[in-house]
């Protein structure tokens, strides 16, 4: 009897090990449905805001009308966890036909040999686009992606806390924008007229937004890297006088002291909670400004030997082994004429195909905040472009993040600061 | 039976000394077998999504890899870097600081509530449960509410600091204020946790024990320090362990609130290794840091049992 029992139980330990190794072939196995005869299915991977996410699936809704039995099938995703899910799923080899990417991270992945090279198939495009974006999506002279959208930061103040400091006309064109001397001049001045609970300004180069320190560098005439992007080059003047610029921000009181480039907090969210008078920030956010509890306005980011701005806005990339052919259609599709126009009039973010420079998209925006904008973003040249786009981005944004908290917070000199980042950069990029 | 002996019986019906081995074998390996069969499931479990990461992680440590193509395989390279890096060094002492903190902190904290809520107090299972809810709440969302808490713009401590006249506290800009904010959350999440494991052992203490030391004249703290806290000595020494590790493995409470910041102040070895692998993309290093925190962890627990090994005090 007891030996009945004995393989009664271990028949049944045995069966649930087999129930249990047959269902662990459902986490390595192939994901159910997929493509059937006569039917095509791609899938898409994205972060995207309220408005992005209603663009995008009322133009997926077009691609879909327009090519009968095609089905497109959108992850939209946290931005925080978008790149570490991208990752694992290229190295598992399930990562999606088409995703999103910021113009700085397409380098690292196309060097990788992760990305569909789309030279032939979409490279007669090129003449399309401002130049600056097309060379964003382009690694070693290979097309990996189709530029969406741009979007760029200007100066978003809260007019009240302004004119509390006597501060009442704001510079209307790139050429009157303010210089760095009067942009100083303006932060003492709401310095003396704010209580010390509230600051002047924050800049938005927290959580991963680091390279947007370098609209400073490159405003005072600075490069990061040389020519051949080989060799750092911000140990120069231009680079010690954008670092202490941006250094006297913290130590004058300038900004909130816990808005530095490890901070958590975004900058637009102090702003937003009236803390302080001017946040830089992106049109992308207007949305969420439009909700502000005060009256405000934009104006244009300071220049110094030059204006310049940060490389934003994102791409749409394509990776290896789907539907290729279809993935291609749908990048294609996605920067026409009338879907980009439709993708940055709603979601307020501006285009990159001339053919829609200068036309007003029907931003949804307070008027006269969205040229601005879109004057702003004609600062960017393509030596940023260049800089902004190496490969290694994203070892160059840690050795930014961490070294220029260590000025900023930690009493780093500039000269010390200065050579860190450059070792940092040059082992990056070597 | 005429004309059989015993004898011959038990000669007939007795089995030869070695087929009698053979069948005590037979049923040890049929009782193996059935328990290895009842284990297999958790085993499996164990093997694949544990043992079998933690074999790729330890070769990994050993290798070049962004997380794309082969794996460049650079002997100890890895482990040379964390000698010379001084992020990690400072990551190491940060996490020994944040467990040593956390460890006195929330086993002080929950043996005192234990004490506390043993007694027969009116309203005992409300303030019980007010203690053990934050154990519930995930470490994410423990961040997001210490971020509404420390915020040092628009959180809660410094408005009612300001409010009541003090000085605010730079509790993001300030390393070791940011530590002591991250702690505080830790302590805060972990103390209903120990106070329930403490409760457990105090209701085995039998009260003849307390009744004795009183007609002996002892004292409430005598009382305390001869018969409760030896007697709790099990659930101290669990709850150490569990602690220490836990502390060891602080990760997504560290990640909202601080980010590690400001500088490397609250930066952990778990943050570091995170950073090192999904923003540098430099898995094999971050490997390196993976295997470095898991022999730290195995050193202490050694050392723990082999301490503690048979001194489980008893009534």
């Amino acid at each position: 009897m007891s030996v009945t029992r004995r393989t009664l139980l271990a028949g049944a330990g045995a069966a649930s090990l087999t129930t249990l190794l047959a269902s662990c072939a459902g986490f390595t196995g192939q994901p159910s449905g997929g493509s059937s005869k006569g039917s095509r299915t791609l899938t898409f991977t994205t972060w995207a805001s309220d408005t992005e996410k209603a663009a995008y699936t009322k133009l997926i809704a077009g691609f879909e009308k327009a090519n009968t039995g095609v089905t497109v099938k959108p992850n939209f995703v946290p931005y925080a966890q978008m790149f570490t899910n991208i990752d694992a799923q290229l190295s598992a080899g399930n990562a999606p036909d088409v995703f999103r990417a910021g113009y700085g991270q397409i380098g690292g992945y196309a060097k990788q040999g992760q990305l569909l090279d789309l030279s032939s198939s979409l490279g007669g495009e090129k003449s399309r686009f401002i130049p600056a974006f097309w060379e964003a999506v382009s690694y070693d002279g290979r097309a990996y992606g189709v530029p969406q959208q741009t979007d760029t930061s200007a100066i978003v103040y809260n007019t009240s806390l302004m004119r509390s400091a006597g501060i009442s006309s704001f510079p209307d064109s790139l050429d009157s924008a303010w210089s760095f001397d009067e942009f100083a001049a303006a932060m003492r001045k709401l310095r003396s007229s704010l209580p010390a609970s509230k600051f002047p300004f924050a800049d938005n180069w927290q959580l991963a937004g680091s390279p947007r320190w370098l609209t400073w560098l490159f405003a005072a005439g600075g490069r990061l890297l040389d020519e051949d992007l080989t060799k750092s080059a911000i140990v120069s003047s231009a680079g010690t006088k954008a670092l202490d610029y941006t250094k006297a921000f913290f130590d004058e009181q300038w900004v909130p002291q816990n808005s530095s480039t490890k901070s958590n907090t975004y900058a637009d969210t102090t702003w937003l909670a009236g803390t302080t008078a001017m946040v830089s920030a992106g049109n992308f956010l207007l949305p969420e400004f439009t909700g502000a509890k005060f009256d405000w306005g934009v104006t244009y980011l300071p220049k110094d030997v030059r204006g310049a701005d940060d490389l934003g806005g994102n791409a749409l990339v394509a990776t290896k082994g789907g539907d290729e052919e279809l993935a291609t259609e749908f990048l294609k599709y996605m920067v026409t004429d009338d879907a980009m126009s439709t993708f940055c009039g709603e979601a307020l973010e501006l285009p990159t195909l001339t053919s829609l420079v200068g036309k007003d998209l029907g931003w949804d925006a307070p008027k006269g905040v969205m040229p601005v904008f879109v004057d702003q973003a004609t600062t960017i040249t393509a030596a940023d472009v260049a800089q902004l786009t190496v490969p290694a981005s994203a070892q160059i944004t840690t050795v930014l993040t961490d070294e220029l908290e260590a000025a900023f917070r930690q009493g780093q000199s500039t000269a010390t600061t200065l050579r860190n980042i450059a070792a940092g950069v040059e082992k990056a990029v070597a | 039976m005429t004309g059989v002996t015993a004898g011959a019986v038990a000669a007939a019906t007795a089995r030869p000394p070695g087929s009698r081995r053979t069948s005590r074998r037979r049923a040890r390996l049929s009782e193996t077998l059935v328990g290895y069969s009842f284990a297999a499931p958790n085993l499996v479990l164990l093997g694949v999504f544990l043992l079998y990461p933690l074999g790729l992680a330890a070769v990994l440590s050993f290798s070049r890899y962004s997380g794309f193509g082969t794996p460049e395989w650079i002997g100890i390279g890895n482990y040379a870097d964390l000698l010379s890096d001084a992020v990690f060094w400072r990551a190491l002492a940060n996490t020994t600081v944040f467990t040593i903190a956390t460890l006195v902190l929330s086993l002080g904290l929950g043996l005192a509530l234990a004490v506390l809520l043993d007694k027969p107090l009116p309203g005992r299972p409300v303030f019980r449960t007010i203690v053990y809810a934050p154990i519930v709440v995930s470490g994410v969302a423990s961040g997001l509410i210490g971020v509404l808490i420390f915020d040092e713009n628009t959180g809660v401590v410094d408005k009612a600091l300001i409010a009541a006249g003090l000085p605010a506290v730079p509790w993001q800009s300030n390393g070791t204020a940011a530590m002591v904010a991250v702690i505080l959350m830790t302590v805060w999440g972990r103390t209903g946790f120990n106070m329930v494991i403490y409760l457990a052992g105090l209701q085995g203490i039998g009260p003849e024990l307390y009744e004795a030391a009183e007609l002996e004249g002892a004292g409430a703290w005598q009382r305390f320090r001869s018969i409760t806290f030896p007697l709790l000595g099990p659930s101290t020494f669990f709850l150490l362990i569990m602690n220490v590790i836990y502390s060891f493995q602080v990760f997504d409470l560290v990640f909202v609130l601080t980010g590690g910041g400001p500088g490397n102040a609250t930066t952990m070895l778990t943050t570091f290794a995170y950073s090192e692998a999904f923003t540098t993309r430099m898995q094999g290093y971050a490997a390196a840091i993976g295997m470095v925190l898991l022999v730290l962890m195995l050193a202490f627990a050694g050392v723990q049992w082999r301490l503690n090994r048979g001194r489980d005090v008893t009534e």
